[in-house]
This record gives C-alpha cells, sequence and structure tokens, in this order.
C-alpha cells in the first residue's frame, strides 16, 4: 500500500490478487457471494442516478412540478444564467485555493510523519491527524463557528491584544479557512503513505553528493511523491467542490457553492429537472477536471520515471 | 542546515498545521462548560447545565437516538453485504472482478449530495407508486446509510483478506471441512480485527453522515447532524458545544478502540 505508485488513498481500488493464468475465465462458486452487495449498489445508486439523469431532461412547469420531456433546457439554462455561473465559478475559485493551502500545509507534515524514527510517535501523531477527520462536518463547522464568529475566539483575542475587531464570520476567507482545516487530514493522510514508500537511501545519497535539503526536496522527493500529490490534490479538490456544511454555515446566506445548490432545488424549490441537471454539471465538470489534471500529471510521471 | 535543524523546522511546521486541525475542536470542548448566557469571551465561571439543556431539546435527544439506530443497523447491513462481497472478490476468480470491486467502492466516489438527491427522488416516485412511505422513515434512511457505509467496510474487509494467505484455507479444506466451516472456524477468526474495524469505521461514516441524509429525514425523523446543521444557521450557543462535544467523545473512543484492531490511516 505504500508503493508510490499505489497509493490507496481515495476511491482507488486495492490491487486484488491476480487470477492463476489457467482459473482466468472460469466461473467459481464465490461469485455468488457478491451478487447481493452488487445488487444493492446497483438499486440504491446507480438506478436513482440513471433516473435523476432522466429528470434533468425534463421540463419543470411551476404548479405542476415536472412534465415529461426530453430537452436539454435546464442545462442551457444553467450556461445562460450568470447566477449559477457565478456559483460555479466560486465553487471552482474556493476548491482550487483550499486544495492548494491544503497541499502547502500538509506536505511539510506528510514529510515530519514519514520520516518519523518512532514508530510510535508516528502512529500518535497519524491518529491525531485522523481523528478529527472523522468528527462529523457538522461538528468541525460548529467548531470554526466559535472562532470565527463576530464575537468568537479570534475576535475576542484580537480585542485583548487592543486591535478592532475583524469581520470573518460570512466571508469567503471563513470558508477557506473551514475547508482549508476539512480537508487537510485527507491531503496529510495520502502524502504520508507515498513518502513513505520512498526509499529515505535515495535522499541521503543525494545529499552526500552536495544537494541542500530544498534541492533534494524538489529533484527527488517532490518528482516520486508526484502519484501522491496528484491523488492528495485530487480527493481534496472533490471534496471541496461537493462541500456541503462548511458553506452554509460559513458562508451564510448569501454565500453560494454548488451543492447547497443542488439541495436547494431538489429539496425546497422541488426544481427537480433544473436541480438534477445542477448536480450533473457539478459531477461533471469535477470530473473532466480531476481526469485532465491525472493525465497530464501522469504523462510528466511517466516521462521522469523513463 | 544541519540535519537536526530541517527536522526542528518540520516539527514546527507539523505543530502549527496539527493545531490548526485540533484545536477548533479543543475550542468547542472548551466553550461548551462556559456559564455566560449568551456564548462570549472570557468565561464567567464554568458549568455543566448545557449538557443537561441539550439532552432536554427534543431535537437533539431524538436525532441522536435516531442517528445510534440507524448507524447499528446501517453496520449490520454493511457488514452482511460486504463481508461475502469481500470474500467473493480477494478468493473469487471470475471476469469482471474489478468492475465490481470499482462498482462496491462507488458509493465513496459519487458526491453525498449528487446520492442523496437521486435517492430522494427515486423514493419519492416508489411512494407515488407504492402508494407507502419511504423519504423520512427509518427504511428509507437505512438504505442511505448502509450505502455510506458498505465501500469502507468492503475496503477495510478486503484489505485483511488480501493479507491472509489462502493456505489456512486451502488445509482446512484439504482437512475435509466444507465451505461454511472454513470460513466461520479458520477465515473468520483470522479476518475479525478487520471485521471488528470495518464495524466500528461504518458506524462512525454513517454517523456523521449529513450530505445524503439531509435529503431523507422527515418531521420527526432527523439525525444527530442535520438537528445540528439546522440548529446553527440560526444559533451558536453552549447547548450545541454541549451536543458537539458529546459527539467528539464518543467518536473519539470508537476510532481509538478500532485502532487497535486496523490502523486508522490505512482506511484512507
Amino acid at each position: 500500500m505504500s508503493s508510490p505508485a499505489g497509493s490507496s488513498t481515495g476511491a482507488a481500488a486495492l490491487p486484488l490478487p491476480a487470477p492463476a493464468a489457467r482459473e482466468g475465465r472460469r466461473l467459481s462458486p464465490t461469485f455468488g457471494l457478491a451478487v447481493p452487495a452488487t445488487l444493492f449498489v446497483v438499486v440504491a445508486l446507480m438506478a436513482p442516478l440513471a433516473l435523476m439523469f432522466r429528470y434533468s431532461l425534463n421540463r419543470f412547469v411551476p404548479g405542476q412540478m415536472m412534465v415529461d420531456a426530453l430537452t436539454l433546457e435546464n442545462y442551457a439554462r444553467f450556461f445562460a444564467d450568470s447566477f449559477y455561473q457565478e456559483v460555479l465559478g466560486t465553487t471552482l475559485w474556493i476548491s482550487a485555493l483550499s486544495t492548494a493551502l491544503c497541499l502547502l500545509a500538509g506536505f511539510p507534515v506528510a514529510y515530519f510523519l514519514a520520516r518519523q524514527a518512532s514508530e510510535k510517535w508516528k502512529g500518535r501523531l497519524l491518529l491525531l491527524v485522523v481523528l478529527p477527520l472523522l468528527m462529523g462536518n457538522a461538528v468541525r463547522t460548529a467548531a470554526w463557528m466559535v472562532i470565527l464568529g463576530d464575537k468568537g475566539l479570534f475576535n475576542a483575542v484580537v480585542e485583548t491584544v487592543g486591535l478592532s475587531p475583524v469581520k470573518l464570520m460570512y466571508t469567503p476567507t471563513a470558508v477557506v479557512i473551514g475547508l482549508v482545516s476539512v480537508l487537510l487530514p485527507f491531503m496529510i493522510v495520502t502524502l504520508q503513505s507515498v513518502i513513505e514508500g520512498i526509499d529515505a537511501n535515495l535522499e541521503a545519497a543525494a545529499q552526500s553528493l552536495g544537494a541542500s535539503h530544498l534541492t533534494v526536496l524538489w529533484r527527488v522527493v517532490l518528482p516520486l511523491a508526484l502519484p501522491g500529490i496528484l491523488a492528495g490534490t485530487m480527493l481534496c479538490f472533490i471534496l471541496s467542490m461537493n462541500a456541503y456544511a462548511t458553506p452554509v454555515l460559513i458562508g451564510g446566506p448569501t454565500f453560494h457553492m454548488m451543492a447547497p445548490t443542488v439541495y436547494q432545488q431538489v429539496a425546497k424549490a422541488m426544481n427537480w429537472p433544473f436541480g438534477a441537471a445542477l448536480a450533473f454539471v457539478l459531477m461533471a465538470v469535477t470530473l473532466v477536471l480531476t481526469t485532465t489534471a491525472n493525465i497530464l500529471v501522469q504523462r510528466r510521471y511517466r516521462r521522469w520515471s523513463e | 542546515m544541519e540535519p537536526l535543524a530541517i527536522n526542528r523546522v518540520y516539527a514546527a511546521i507539523s505543530a502549527i498545521v496539527l493545531a490548526f486541525v485540533v484545536l477548533p475542536l479543543g475550542a468547542v470542548v472548551w466553550v461548551s462548560f462556559f456559564a455566560n448566557r449568551i456564548l462570549s469571551f472570557p468565561a464567567t465561571g464554568y458549568t455543566f447545565d448545557w449538557y443537561v439543556r441539550a439532552w432536554q431539546m427534543d431535537s437533539f435527544r431524538n436525532g441522536f437516538v435516531t442517528s445510534v439506530e440507524t448507524a447499528l443497523i446501517a453496520v449490520a447491513i454493511s457488514l452482511a453485504l460486504g463481508v461475502p462481497a469481500s470474500l467473493a472478490l480477494v478468493r473469487g476468480r471470475f471476469p469482471g472482478r474489478d468492475a465490481i470491486q470499482t462498482l462496491l467502492l462507488s458509493p465513496m466516489v459519487v458526491p453525498g449530495i449528487v446520492g442523496g438527491a437521486a435517492l430522494f427522488m427515486a423514493f419519492i416516485e416508489l411512494e407515488v407508486l407504492l402508494d407507502v412511505d419511504i423519504s423520512g422513515t427509518l427504511p428509507g434512511l437505512l438504505v442511505a446509510h448502509g450505502l455510506i457505509a458498505l465501500p469502507w467496510t468492503v475496503r477495510l474487509v478486503t484489505a485483511s483478506l488480501v493479507g491472509m494467505s489462502p493456505a489456512y484455507e486451502e488445509a482446512a479444506q484439504s482437512l475435509g471441512a466444507g465451505r461454511l466451516t472454513t470460513f466461520f472456524r479458520v477465515t473468520l477468526p483470522i479476518i475479525k480485527p478487520g471485521i471488528v474495524a470495518a464495524a466500528l469505521f461504518s458506524f462512525v461514516i454513517s454517523f456523521i453522515d449529513l450530505e445524503k441524509s439531509i435529503f431523507l429525514v422527515g418531521p420527526g425523523r432527523t439525525t444527530l447532524q442535520i438537528a445540528l446543521v439546522s440548529y446553527l444557521e440560526w444559533n451558536l450557543d453552549s447547548t450545541v458545544a454541549a451536543v458537539a462535544t458529546v459527539q467528539i467523545l464518543i467518536i473519539g473512543v470508537l476510532l481509538l478502540v478500532s485502532d487497535r484492531y486496523a490502523r486508522l490511516s490505512r482506511a484512507f
């Protein structure tokens, strides 16, 4: 799991043992054991997604909710309405900025953890990184509200020092702060497992040949950690594109990102066709961006490793 | 720079970054004890009253009960479906194995809000079709939460199966044990840590889910996370901090226990 190219982060599947050459084409009876789970995912996830896609082609008539149709007008509306363009734009730049900050802040921590000599301490520190991740976005966002609020901890400290309070709550800055702290653990854990798989002797060798630490990082560690950097960046970007609690609670009612807008359209405005189209635009934009980045970086990586 | 100095720089940066991740949680725990009537700094005194008040609030108490109930059944569903599937994936030899693995892990990839919206629409359609309530009921929530927990179970259990040599099972079978006996007497005891970790982890993942549940809660049936978010949209006080603190405590204990069975950082 620690080989640089085989990071297990995100949805990357564990490598399954290769089937024996002879058995490859034969259906073994164990296949049946996977059927219930497969059916469950097909029925509870894939079929509803297909249904929602179909709905995105329907027409919304106020009062009647949804009328059967085969039209792209919901998608057209998204690309014609400057409000939704802005929502997507905000989502994109907030996500890009948060992801970049996660990478900057996460790399040194991941490197420190990966090169930590004491296994015991490494385990404890990793646990400290992972625990907050699983406390739930509602709780973590509440925590940031306590700090960033107009009468919050941050402003209390600022005023004690004698400076004037800062308006943080309901600003994009606060949203980025909240997102970075929510996403950092994902970045750290991903990078750490990849850096751990890089032979420390390579760094020692470069150093003994006179490279400074920064040169070693730039010329040895960074190229080798590239798949991990990519995996961590993708993960943070995707999660931040789909963030719900942080933009709603810290961004406030006038701050709009895609995921809360999808919820608003589907569950509140009950405009299913448009809400469905929004959901697919969000997925498609995320998919196109991450796939493009993946291809570009993989190509670069291959060139380096040759 | 000397290696020692470099190491100190890394240690210092790591300390700051970790503080940034961990300290907010400390702040929320701290303010849950404030005696101030309206949340402000500094504290005028300390009290446990908010915990009592939080428990007295229907939305939080019922939300907590619903969340625990949902998470427990979701764990059962994800184990019942995920353990056999993991066995098939790791020990089975059939074409399309990788595709099925990808499919089983896909609930992790599809954004919660998108999956939740799709499930919500499907449920409403089914309601109209069958004339029963699904959205806003426990079965509806359970489908969503089973889906949330399943990929993590599959991932943790396949990982422990991959780490187990099939030689043990082959030995048992060559000595005459049937498939079921082999599973319950040989495989299960060996992968037990993976299963325990999967159960605890699935519980936590289901308990903290927000994005899928938000579509599927109904009047009178709300999970704790939804109750927290709807409260936080209008208020921020020590009551909600008390609820958050209880959640931090419960999840913290569960995760520390599950970390003894399988390194948590490996789950990602």
